[in-house]
C-alpha cells in the first residue's frame, strides 16, 4: 500500500513539472495582460531543441537551458507582435503551434535522421536526485517549487510584481504614473515563454526521454485551463499542476499495469486529465476574474 | 519685470491619427499659485491640452515651457519629474488595488526585487493626508469605494509625487455638494502651500467660486483668458458658445394628465443583497417631468433599474400605461415606449469601440426602416438616421464613421440623449442626463425635456444636482435610503429644506 502511493505521489510529482512550469509563465504573462495561446507549440520544439542542445553539447542542463532559450526566442517574438506591435494576441499563438509542428516533423529526421521518434540516450538525461524502485525524484521537481514560490513572491511583494500586476489590469493608470507598460508587458511574456521551454525540454532530457511529434499532447492548453482554475495565482497553480499531473501520471500507470488495464480500459485513463481540465475550468468559468486588460493591446491615443 | 509663468504652451497643436484637429494653435499660461479655470463647450480641446501637458499625448506643433524652460515630455513620467501631475476625466485606478497601493504604483521605494516597504508608504500617506485634511481608507480595493473617495485617490497619487502644478479634468461631475465643498477646501489648502492648480468644470458656479483667472477654449482655440473677478458667469457662457445663454428654462405652467407610470410599493436589492428600494410608491404622469433628489447611493440606480427592466424586482407592481410591465425585459419595455437614459454612459449607454452610427441605432436596429432582406442591416437608412441625429443635437464628430470613443465626453452624451428620445417614447427615463455636459448642451438637453413633457410625454428624471431637479421638475422626490422623505413641488420648498430632506430628515413644521 504504501509503495503504491509513494509511487503514485513520485508520479504526480514527475508529471505536474511541465504543467505548473507553463501555468506559472502563463500567470505571469497574463497578469501582465499578454494572452499567449501558444505554450503548446514551445513546449514541442523545446522539446526538440532541447534535447539537441543536450546531446551535441554532452550535457542535460544545457539542454534544459537551451529549451528555456527557445521558450524566450518565441516569447520575443511574441511581445513583440503583441505588446509592441499592438496586435492581436490569439493569431501569433496558432500560428506558434502549427509552426511547432512543422519543425518537430522536420527536425527530427533532420537532427537524428529517424522517422517519427527520437531515442534521447540515458547519460544525456537529467539523472534523478533520488533513485527507488517506487520512481525517481528528479532534481527539476524541487527547481520547479523554487520557481513557483520565487514568482508568486516577487509578483505580489515587490515593486517588479505591482507594476506587473497594474499593467494588465489598467494601463492606462499604470502609464499615467510613468510606469513603462510596454517594458513590464514585454518582460512577463518572455519570462512567461521561457518557463514553457524549461518545461518542453524537460520532456525530452528529463522525464520521458523522447523526443516525438505528440510529445508536448496538449499540456501547453492544460496549463492554460490551470491558469485559469489558479485564479491567476502561482501556487495555486502548483497545486492545480498536481491534480492534472495526478490523472496524467494515472494513466501512464494504468497502462503499464496489466492487472489494472484489464479493468479498466486504458484509453479512458489516458483522457482522464482532459476530461478533469474541462470540468475544472466549466466549474471554475465566470467565478475567478482574469486580470482586466488581459488580451487586449494598449495604446495611447 | 514680468514674471516668468510656471507652465507656458506656445502655438500647440493636435491632430488626432484619425486626422481630427482638436487643437488648432493654442497659447495657455499659468502663473505660479495661481488656480487656473479652464472652459469650454465639449469637444473644445480641454482635455486633448492638458493631455498634451502631462506628457499622456505629443502635440503635433507647438511648444511647452515650464518656469521659463523648454521641455519635450515623451511620457507621463517626464511630466511628472517636471512636477506636473493630471486627475484624469475618466477615473485611472486599478480596481482591484486598494488605495495605498494605486498610489505607490511607480515609486514603491527601491529596487524591483525587494520588498515593498507598505508601512513606510502608509506613514507618508498618513501625514499627506493629515496635512490637507483629506481622508481615504488605504486597504480597500478601490472598486468598493464610492466614486467621491476614487476621485481624493486618484488626488493623493499625484500629490504623493509632489507636484507643483495638479491638473483636474472635470473632477466635480461626479461628486456630491458637499464632496465639492470639501474639495475645494483642499485644492485652497494647496494654493496656500504654493501649489499651481488648473482646474476644469462645466460649472460655471464652481469655476466662479474656486478660480484666480479663466481661459476660455472653444473648437480648439482659445477665445480669451480673464480674470475671475473681473468674469460674470454669463460673460463665460458668451465666451464658450459665442452667443447669449439663457441659463434659466423657459417653463410653461401644464395641467398635467393620465397616469404613465404607476410604481406600487416596490422593493429592489442592491448588488450586495441589500435591501436599496424600501416599498416606494408614485406616479409620473403624462406632461409632468417627475425629479428624484438625493445624494448618489440612496437606491436611485436601483431604482431606475428595476424600472427599464434591468434589475430584479423583489416585491411590487410597476404600470405602464394601465399594463402591468413588472419582470418584463428590456426590449420589451422600449416597444411599449420606455426610453432610457442611463447614468453610466461609457458601460450602458454606449459601446464605445463601435461607430457613431452603430451606436445611433442601438436598441432600434430590429425596426423596419433599418432592416433589409434577411433582417441584415440597411447601413443606408443607419447612416441617415445618425447624420440627421449628428446635425439636430448639434453632436461634434468626425463622422458616422468614428468610433465613439474619440468624441468627447459631452458629445457622447449627447448622442444617447439623441438616440433615446428619437425612439419618439410615452415615458422618459432620464437619469444624469447632463454629468459632464457643457453649458450650451446642458441647455440643449434640458429644452428638449421640457418639450417632451409640453408634447405630454411623461419625463422621471434622476439626478445628482440639485438645480437641475429643481429647474425642471413639476414635482420632487427627495430620496433617502431607500425611500422618499417627501414628495413636494418644487416653488414650495427652499434650498434648505431640500437639503435637509437629502439628509434624511422630513421639516414637519
Ligand atoms: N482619441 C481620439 N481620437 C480622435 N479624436 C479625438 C480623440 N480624443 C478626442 N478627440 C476629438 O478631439 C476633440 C477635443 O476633444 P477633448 O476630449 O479634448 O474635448 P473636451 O474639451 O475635453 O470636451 P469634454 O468637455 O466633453 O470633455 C473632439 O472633437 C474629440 O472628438
Ligand atoms: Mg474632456
Amino acid at each position: 500500500m504504501i509503495d503504491m502511493v509513494v509511487s503514485i505521489l513520485l508520479g504526480s510529482l514527475t508529471a505536474m513539472v511541465p504543467i505548473v512550469l507553463t501555468s506559472t509563465g502563463a500567470v505571469v504573462s497574463e497578469r501582465a495582460g499578454v494572452v499567449n495561446i501558444g505554450y503548446e507549440g514551445i513546449l514541442l520544439m523545446a522539446a526538440l531543441f532541447g534535447a539537441m542542445f543536450a546531446e551535441t553539447s554532452g550535457n542535460a542542463w544545457i539542454g534544459l537551458l537551451g529549451g528555456a532559450f527557445i521558450g524566450m526566442l518565441l516569447g520575443m517574438l511574441h511581445g513583440a507582435i503583441t505588446v509592441y506591435l499592438k496586435g492581436d494576441h490569439i493569431i501569433p499563438g496558432i500560428g506558434v503551434n502549427i509552426l511547432a509542428l512543422g519543425v518537430v516533423a522536420f527536425g527530427i529526421p533532420a537532427i537524428w535522421g529517424t522517422a517519427g521518434q527520437h531515442q534521447v540516450p540515458t547519460n544525456f538525461r537529467i539523472q534523478p536526485l533520488i533513485n527507488t524502485q517506487y520512481g525517481s525524484l528528479s532534481p527539476m521537481i524541487p527547481i520547479t517549487f523554487a520557481i513557483v514560490f520565487i514568482t508568486h513572491w516577487v509578483l505580489f511583494n515587490t515593486p517588479l510584481g505591482l507594476r506587473i500586476r497594474a499593467v494588465g489590469e489598467n494601463p492606462e493608470a499604470a502609464d499615467a504614473l510613468g510606469v513603462n507598460v510596454e517594458r513590464y508587458r514585454f518582460l512577463a511574456t518572455v519570462y512567461g515563454a521561457t518557463l514553457a521551454g524549461l518545461g518542453g525540454a524537460y520532456l525530452s532530457v528529463d522525464w520521458l526521454g523522447v523526443v516525438t511529434k505528440e510529445i508536448s499532447s496538449g499540456r501547453g492548453f492544460i496549463a492554460l485551463a490551470n491558469m485559469v482554475f489558479s485564479g491567476w495565482n502561482p501556487v495555486r497553480a502548483l497545486i492545480g499542476g498536481f491534480i492534472f499531473g495526478f490523472f496524467d501520471n494515472l494513466s501512464v500507470w494504468v497502462r503499464t499495469n496489466p492487472a489494472i488495464s484489464q479493468i479498466i480500459p486504458w484509453q479512458f485513463v489516458a483522457i482522464l486529465p482532459y476530461i478533469v481540465t474541462i470540468i475544472i475550468v466549466a466549474g471554475i468559468i465566470g467565478k475567478v476574474r482574469p486580470p482586466k486588460w488581459d488580451g487586449r493591446p494598449y495604446k495611447r491615443e | 519685470m514680468e514674471e516668468v509663468p510656471i507652465i507656458d504652451m506656445k502655438g500647440i497643436v493636435k491632430i488626432y491619427p484619425d486626422g481630427t484637429k482638436a487643437l488648432k494653435g493654442v497659447d495657455f499660461s499659468v502663473k505660479q499659485g495661481e488656480i487656473h479655470g479652464l472652459l469650454g463647450e465639449n469637444g473644445a480641446g480641454k482635455t486633448t491640452l492638458m493631455k498634451i501637458l502631462s506628457g499622456m499625448l505629443p502635440p503635433t506643433e507647438g511648444k511647452i515651457y515650464v518656469k521659463g524652460r523648454e521641455v519635450q515630455f515623451k511620457s507621463p513620467a517626464d511630466a511628472l519629474a517636471n512636477g506636473i501631475g493630471m486627475v484624469h476625466q475618466h477615473f485611472t485606478l486599478v480596481e482591484v488595488f486598494d488605495a495605498l497601493h494605486n498610489i505607490i504604483l511607480g515609486m514603491e521605494g527601491h529596487g524591483h526585487f525587494s520588498k515593498i516597504d507598505v508601512d513606510n508608504a502608509r506613514k507618508k500617506l498618513q501625514k499627506l493626508m493629515d496635512e490637507l485634511n483629506f481622508q481615504v481608507p488605504l486597504d480597500v480595493p478601490v472598486e468598493n469605494l464610492p466614486v467621491g473617495v476614487q476621485q481624493r485617490i486618484e488626488i493623493l497619487k499625484v500629490l504623493y509625487r509632489n507636484v507643483d502644478v495638479l491638473i483636474l479634468d472635470e473632477p466635480t461631475a461626479v461628486l456630491t455638494p458637499i464632496e465639492v465643498k470639501e474639495l475645494f477646501d483642499v485644492l485652497r489648502t494647496l494654493k496656500e502651500q504654493g501649489k499651481t492648480i488648473i482646474f476644469i468644470s462645466h460649472k460655471l458656479r464652481e469655476v466662479m467660486e474656486i478660480t484666480d483667472r479663466v481661459t476660455v477654449l472653444r473648437k480648439g482655440e482659445v477665445i480669451g483668458t480673464v480674470n475671475t473677478s473681473e468674469a460674470t458667469p454669463q460673460l463665460l457662457a458668451r465666451m464658450m458658445v459665442g452667443r447669449d445663454v439663457v441659463l434659466r428654462i423657459q417653463k410653461p405652467p401644464k395641467e398635467p394628465g393620465e397616469p404613465i407610470l404607476r410604481v406600487e410599493n416596490l422593493w429592489v436589492k442592491g448588488d450586495r443583497g441589500e435591501d436599496a428600494v424600501k416599498g416606494l410608491s408614485f406616479e409620473v404622469r403624462a406632461g409632468e417631468i417627475f425629479g428624484i433628489a438625493g445624494v448618489e447611493g440612496n437606491g436611485q440606480t436601483e431604482l431606475i433599474e428595476a424600472i427599464t427592466g434591468l434589475r430584479k424586482i423583489e416585491k411590487g407592481k410597476i404600470i405602464l400605461n394601465g399594463k402591468d410591465i413588472t419582470g418584463r425585459p428590456p426590449k420589451e419595455l422600449y416597444n411599449l415606449g420606455v426610453a432610457h437614459i442611463p447614468e453610466d454612459r461609457t458601460h450602458m449607454g454606449l459601446i464605445l469601440d463601435m461607430t457613431v452610427a452603430e451606436n445611433a441605432v442601438l436598441g432600434l436596429h430590429w425596426r423596419e426602416e433599418f432592416t433589409g432582406i434577411l433582417n441584415s442591416i440597411r447601413w443606408s437608412n443607419v447612416k441617415e438616421h445618425a447624420k440627421k441625429l449628428i446635425e439636430k443635437f448639434d453632436i461634434v464628430a468626425p463622422g458616422v464613421d468614428a468610433p465613439v470613443k474619440s468624441l468627447s465626453g459631452g458629445n457622447q452624451q449627447k448622442l444617447i440623449v439623441a438616440r433615446e428620445v428619437s425612439k419618439n417614447p410615452e415615458l422618459i427615463v432620464a437619469s444624469q442626463p447632463t454629468r459632464g455636459v457643457d453649458v450650451a448642451s446642458t441647455e440643449y438637453i434640458r429644452n428638449y425635456l421640457v418639450k417632451l413633457r409640453n408634447e405630454n410625454k411623461a419625463v422621471l428624471l434622476v439626478s445628482a444636482d440639485l438645480d437641475e431637479v429643481l429647474q425642471l421638475s413639476d414635482r420632487m422626490a427627495i430620496m433617502y435610503e431607500g425611500q422618499f422623505v417627501g414628495i413636494v413641488k418644487p416653488e414650495e420648498v427652499t434650498e434648505e429644506q431640500i437639503g435637509l430632506m437629502m439628509g434624511g430628515i422630513k421639516d414637519e413644521s
